[in-house]
This record gives structure tokens, C-alpha cells and sequence, in this order.
């Protein structure tokens, strides 16, 4: 009778265990009652400066339209962590998502948005193939950050970017900054992002069509060495790299340290964008600065344009697994970001980000973002190339490593760019 | 009721395997059978479809370059650092049972270091060679000194002392279980029959400890090869990549640069290559193991 007893507790322990299991790998497939009961909307959050503001923000929406919101963010990969909600039928309602993964991911997963009265507002939305997908969160610009105080302080006249847009003036800008006794007025962020992802795409991205140009270096019919583009961003790099407060050691400067220098005045420019902002608001920043476009010895008017666009992008889920419903409440709250006060004031004020609809006037707060603004508003402003290969910053980075150490030349540089490409087999986009 | 009946045998073993295996399966087998699936299609990670590609991962995996290289400084970093974890560890036993003062303190201090998680490991290390280091060196030199993870083959040396100094502690307590298992009785029959110390340690001491060794080795040549939370934290594969190695090159493959069913295909080689190392190495290690 005993041993009967601990045979069927055996039994019911193994049976429990084997549920347990069932139950969660197939609850989110099994039913959609798991996912909020088709009520209330989740966010995924990727850019994590914000993700405080978010929170806040949703407990307001919730308020005032009794529309439940989950605002979720991971530091994984965005595309990484969004396969896992897929593999297991729990997307999310709305997500917030880089350029490229709106391409990778539209067709199969994102809703048609090109009804949407915003769609007009913006210049910034990514369509495929003539469906709009992607709802633009911000628009973020890249250029040189300079510390007007700094500079000030030792020409004694106020600093006027567009004074020092060619190389020559900027070189001469340097000379009596040293002279006045900034020893070393520049500084350069190692990060391999900051070096391929955003000053060499530049490269590409400052002509009249990147896509031919990118084509070309595929299939080896133009010579990198030879372009005069990428001649005169390297001269700048150049002044930039042998100027910097860290010349002697400049693989192992702290992005956070480079920051500080320049918030505080220590060095006067910085190649970054407006996003970097983030890093520098930590410290004891001097209350002038901005961001002006990398000077360049040109007659192309590039030196007067910041390289930009939308960053960061909404999707919305279009999978059964988030009902109609959702959709709609999803549909809601993008255009209340974009024409409620209260939406406007969240992006504008309390996240202090670049609005990429026109429609928004509200001033942006941080000293950055206005730089940005300005040149979004007179239209000065260079799109970015969003069909980069996906380990372009990560080997190409390394390169320009390379370079920036000394350990490279040039004309070393340029050809391994040029290898890189090579091996690349591009597909057609639209 | 029957004991010797082949269902009454099965259900014993449901009773008291059945759990951890079920979990087992759950956890280890069905991924990894289905990981070794997924080598075979070209899926991005979130795709509806997964188109069958047959063996071109592995081919591309073959054909990668950087693959093969991380895998190269894989062995070297694991060869330098296995070897120093364990003379380190060694050493480290020796001392902390030959009877010195505060030795249970010396034990538990010795042991700290694996107590820290590899990812705060390395940034405490970061800093310290980063900025610490640097400030000495300028301080005797009265220059500039460039930090030790900007050149590459500094970068290599630092990931080697920092698991050195991670791991020489949990190699320690294995061999001063060792040590202790030792009976004191054999080593003083040793002594009286004319061995020097020196001696009975070699012919003695080490001989019964083979099977510590075996566990030290097997133990700190997986760790190397799979490392990959202090390569991340401490180097971050920096200066020009010169410092990735094996696992986060697989990771990166995969997870940055998208290229989902190459990184998993080179996931398997790694795993292979492991379990092949691994297994000689327990293999040749128990031949030869003895008893008292």
C-alpha cells in the first residue's frame, strides 16, 4: 500500500513538472489571453537615456485615456532581443527599432502605417516598397561639437562655425587656440562606431549618390585613394587625430573622459552627434555649445551641412498576435506623440530629443539638439546611408583603429576599405 | 511485487531520474538539436521562413578569416593561461597547507577573486591597467605611457593575468584537497627511506594528486576556451580586434553582425573542437591515475 502511494506521488510529481513545461512554452501560442487579453499595449524601448521618461509617460497615458501601457527595454541587441519575443508569439505591440531593422523586419512582421495622418508631417519615415513602416522617433545629426566658451575665452570674439568651415580657417583656429594656450584643442573618440559607422560613412554618404558609389568599391571600379571626398575628410581627420589631448595613447581614450574635457572646456571640438549629449549633461558642461558641420577644404557645400536623419524607429506588430484592438490603440498613441500637447512636450521636453515632424514647434532644450534643429529646419542636412553592411563598423572600425594609432597609412587604410568591399556582395534595395 | 521486472526497473528510474532528466532535455538536448537544425538554414532570427540551405553555413564558416584567427588566439590564450593557473594554483596549495599562520585566512583571500563576476572583474581591471597603471608609469617616466590594452600584444597579456588571477583560487582549493587527501603516513615512509622532500613531493605527493590535476585542467581549459564575460568587459576584442576571441567572435557573427546561421554553424565547430580537447585530455588523465 505504501510503496503504491510513493508510486502515484512519483507520478503526479513527474506529470506536474511535464505541465509546468507545456504550459509555458505553449501559453503564449495557446492563447492570446497571456498577451493582456488584447487590451493595453507594450512598448519596447531601445534607447535607454529615456527609458525613465518612459515609464513616467505611461503611467500618464494610462491616466488619461485608461489605455494600459508597458514600457519594456533590454540592453541585448535590439534585433537579437526581438527574435526572442517572436520565437516565442509574444511581440510587442509597438517597438522602438535602429533603420536597418525596420528593412530586415517589415515584410513580415510590421503593419502598414501609410493611412496615418503623421505620414505627412515627416520627411524621416522609412518605407518598403512604397508601404510605410516605420514611424521616426527622432531625428539625430552628426558633426563636430565644439565648447564656444572654451573658445571664446582665448580669441576673445565670439566663435561663429560658419567662420571656420574650411580646413584652412579651422587649422588656423587651432593654431591660436595652442597659441593662446588650449595645448591641445581636439579630441577623437576611438569607438569603432564613432570612427566607420559615423565619420567614415560620411564618405559615402557627402555625394550625390552613395548608393552608385558603394556599388562601385564592391565591384572594384573606383579607387578609394583616389576620391577626392575621401581625401578631404581624412585631411580633417587628420588635423583632428594630431591635435587631440590624446595623441599619445589615443586607442585607450574613455569616451566618458573625452566628454568631460569637453563639456568642461578643456578641448574645444569633438566629432559625435547630438546624442552624445546624454554623456556630456553628466558633467559641468559650460553653458555654450553646439554642433557645427566637419570643416573640409570643398566647394561641394557639405561643409555647411551636418549628416543626419531619423534615428530610431516605431513598427508596429502585425502578427495575430496582437489584435485588432491593439493595433488601433498602438495607431493612437503614435499620433498622440505627434499631435497631443502632452505627446509633444514628452519627446520635446522630458526626452529632449530632435522631433522629426514639422508640425512639432516646441524649442529643444538641450544646446545639441538646437544645433540639430537649426540645420533640420534650413534643410541642411545630409541623409544617412542605411544599407550598410552589418560588420562594415565593426571590421572597418578596427581599421581605422589601426590608423588612428599609427600603425596604418592612408593609403594602408584605403585599401583595406577597399578589400572590405570587395567581399561584399550587395543586394538590390529600394 | 516483482523487483527485477523490466517496468518496475523503468519506473525507479522515472522516480528518481525522471525529473532531471525531463529538465535536461528541456534545457540542454532539444536547443542543441535544434541549434544543430538551424546550421543548416539561412534564418535571420525573426523571419517567418527558414529556408533550407543545406551546408553553406559551414562552408562560409570554413572560409571565414576571422573565424579561424580568433580561434588561433583562443589556443594561445588558452595555452598560456591554463598552464599559469595551474603552477599558480599549485604554488598557492602548497603554501596554504604547509602549515603557515593564517593559512585558512590566506585560503579564503586567495579565493575572493573567483567570487567576482567576470564582467566586474574586468572593468575593475580596465581601470586599474587604464588608469591606475598609467599614472604610475607617467609618475616614474615623466611622459606619456600609453596603457597596456592599447597595444595588441598587451591587450593578450592583460586577458591572460586577469583569468590567472580569476581563476588560480578555485584551482587552489581543488589541489588543496589534494593535498590533503595525501596521507601523511605514506610521505613520512618516503622521508624515512631517504627521500628528500623534493623527492617525496615528485614521486609521492604529485603521483596520488593525479586525479586533482585532472579535475584542475579539464576545469580550466574549458573555462579558457568558452571565456567570454571578461573578453567582453575588459577588452571588448580592442585594439583592432586583435584581442577577440573564439566565443565572442561566434556571438558577434551572430548577434551583430546578423549573420545568424554562419555564427551558429561556428558555434558547432567551437563546441566540436572543445569536446574534443576536453575529452582527450580526461581520457589520457584517468589512464594514468593511481591509487594508495
Amino acid at each position: 500500500m505504501r510503496k503504491r502511494i510513493t508510486q502515484i506521488l512519483a507520478l503526479t510529481m513527474i506529470l506536474s513538472l511535464v505541465c509546468v513545461f507545456l504550459v509555458a512554452c505553449g501559453s503564449s501560442s495557446g492563447s492570446d489571453a497571456s498577451g493582456g487579453s488584447g487590451d493595453g499595449i507594450t512598448i519596447f524601448n531601445s534607447k535607454m537615456e529615456i527609458q525613465d521618461q518612459m515609464l513616467q509617460m505611461a503611467e500618464k497615458y494610462t491616466a488619461e485615456t485608461g489605455v494600459p501601457v508597458e514600457v519594456y527595454y533590454s540592453s541585448d541587441t535590439v534585433s537579437a532581443h526581438l527574435a526572442t519575443r517572436y520565437a516565442s508569439n509574444n511581440p510587442y505591440t509597438l517597438s522602438m527599432v535602429d533603420a536597418k531593422d525596420v528593412y530586415s523586419l517589415a515584410e513580415d512582421h510590421a503593419l502598414d502605417l501609410s493611412d496615418q495622418q503623421w505620414v505627412n508631417d515627416t520627411t524621416h519615415a522609412i518605407s518598403v516598397d512604397g508601404k510605410v513602416y516605420g514611424f521616426p522617433v527622432c531625428v539625430e545629426a552628426r558633426g563636430l561639437i565644439y565648447n564656444a566658451d572654451a573658445i571664446e575665452a582665448i580669441t576673445g570674439k565670439p566663435f561663429v562655425p560658419s567662420d571656420y568651415a574650411t580646413l584652412d580657417s579651422f587649422k588656423e583656429l587651432i593654431e591660436t587656440l595652442k597659441a593662446g594656450g588650449m595645448k591641445s584643442p581636439t579630441g577623437v573618440m576611438k569607438e569603432d562606431w564613432s570612427l566607420a559607422a559615423h565619420f567614415l560613412a560620411q564618405v559615402y554618404e557627402e555625394r550625390e549618390d552613395p548608393d552608385a558609389f558603394v556599388r562601385a568599391l564592391s565591384a572594384d571600379t573606383t579607387k578609394l585613394i583616389d576620391d577626392a571626398k575621401f581625401n578631404s575628410l581624412m585631411d580633417t581627420f587628420d588635423v583632428l587625430m594630431n591635435n587631440s589631448y590624446s595623441k599619445a595613447s589615443a586607442i585607450s581614450a574613455e569616451r566618458e573622459v573625452t566628454e568631460q574635457k569637453l563639456a568642461e572646456g578643456e578641448i574645444a571640438f569633438l566629432f559625435g552627434g547630438n546624442w552624445d549629449w546624454s554623456v556630456i549633461s553628466a558633467y559641468d558642461y559650460t553653458e555654450h555649445l553646439g554642433m557645427m558641420p566637419v570643416p573640409q577644404n570643398t566647394d561641394d557645400g557639405s561643409n555647411g551641412k551636418l549628416v543626419g536623419g531619423g534615428s530610431k524607429y516605431f513598427f508596429i506588430d502585425s502578427s495575430s498576435n496582437t489584435s485588432d484592438q491593439q493595433k488601433q490603440q498602438a495607431k493612437d498613441f503614435l499620433n498622440w506623440l505627434v499631435y497631443n500637447q502632452e505627446g509633444q512636450s514628452f519627446l520635446v521636453n522630458d526626452c529632449a530629443l530632435v522631433p522629426a515632424f514639422s508640425n512639432i514647434t516646441l524649442a529643444v532644450s538641450d544646446p545639441l539638439g538646437a544645433s540639430v534643429k537649426s540645420y533640420v529646419d534650413s534643410d541642411a542636412l545630409i541623409g544617412n546611408y542605411n544599407y550598410l553592411p552589418d560588420d562594415h563598423y565593426a571590421i572597418l572600425g578596427a581599421q581605422f583603429q589601426k590608423y588612428l594609432a599609427g600603425k596604418d597609412d592612408r593609403e594602408g587604410f584605403a585599401k583595406q576599405v577597399q578589400t572590405y568591399w570587395k567581399t561584399k556582395t550587395l543586394t538590390a534595395h529600394s | 511485487m516483482e523487483r527485477n521486472t523490466m517496468s518496475y526497473k523503468a519506473r525507479q528510474f522515472l522516480m528518481f531520474a525522471g525529473p532531471a532528466l525531463i529538465l535536461f532535455c528541456m534545457v540542454i538536448i532539444i536547443p542543441f538539436v535544434y541549434g544543430l537544425y538551424l546550421t543548416f538554414t539561412s534564418w535571420d532570427g525573426v523571419s517567418a521562413t527558414k529556408p533550407f540551405v543545406g551546408l553553406a553555413n559551414y562552408v562560409s564558416a570554413f572560409k571565414d578569416y576571422y573565424f579561424w584567427s580568433s580561434i588561433g588566439r583562443t589556443l594561445i590564450y588558452s595555452a598560456f593561461a591554463v598552464v599559469f593557473v595551474n603552477i599558480v594554483a599549485f604554488v598557492l596549495a602548497y603554501l596554504v597547507t604547509s602549515g603557515v599562520k593564517g593559512q585558512n585566512f590566506f585560503r579564503a583571500g586567495f579565493f575572493i577573486p573567483n567570487l567576482i563576476g567576470g564582467i566586474v572583474l574586468g572593468y575593475v581591471w580596465k581601470f586599474v591597467f587604464n588608469r591606475a597603471f598609467v599614472a604610475v608609469g607617467e609618475a616614474i617616466t615623466a611622459g606619456a605611457v600609453p596603457s597596456l590594452l592599447s597595444t595588441t600584444g598587451g591587450a593578450m597579456f592583460c586577458l591572460i593575468l586577469v583569468s590567472v588571477w580569476q581563476y588560480a583560487g578555485y584551482m587552489m582549493l581543488i589541489y588543496v584537497a589534494g593535498f590533503m587527501s595525501v596521507p601523511d603516513s605514506l610521505k613520512e615512509a618516503a622521508m624515512i627511506d631517504g627521500c628528500t622532500p623534493g623527492q617525496a613531493m615528485r614521486n609521492v605527493t604529485i603521483p596520488l594528486m593525479r586525479s586533482s590535476f585532472v579535475t584542475c585542467l579539464f576545469l580550466s581549459i574549458t573555462r579558457c576556451f568558452m571565456v567570454y564575460d571578461v573578453n567582453l568587459s575588459l577588452t571588448k576584442g580592442e585594439p583592432f580586434n586583435s584581442s577577440v576571441l573564439a566565443a565572442m567572435h561566434v556571438y558577434n557573427k551572430a548577434f551583430i553582425y546578423k549573420d545568424y546561421g554562419t555564427g551558429q554553424a561556428e558555434a558547432l565547430i567551437l563546441f566540436i573542437v572543445c569536446a574534443i580537447i576536453g575529452i582527450t585530455q580526461v581520457y589520457v588523465g584517468k589512464k594514468g591515475e593511481v591509487s594508495a
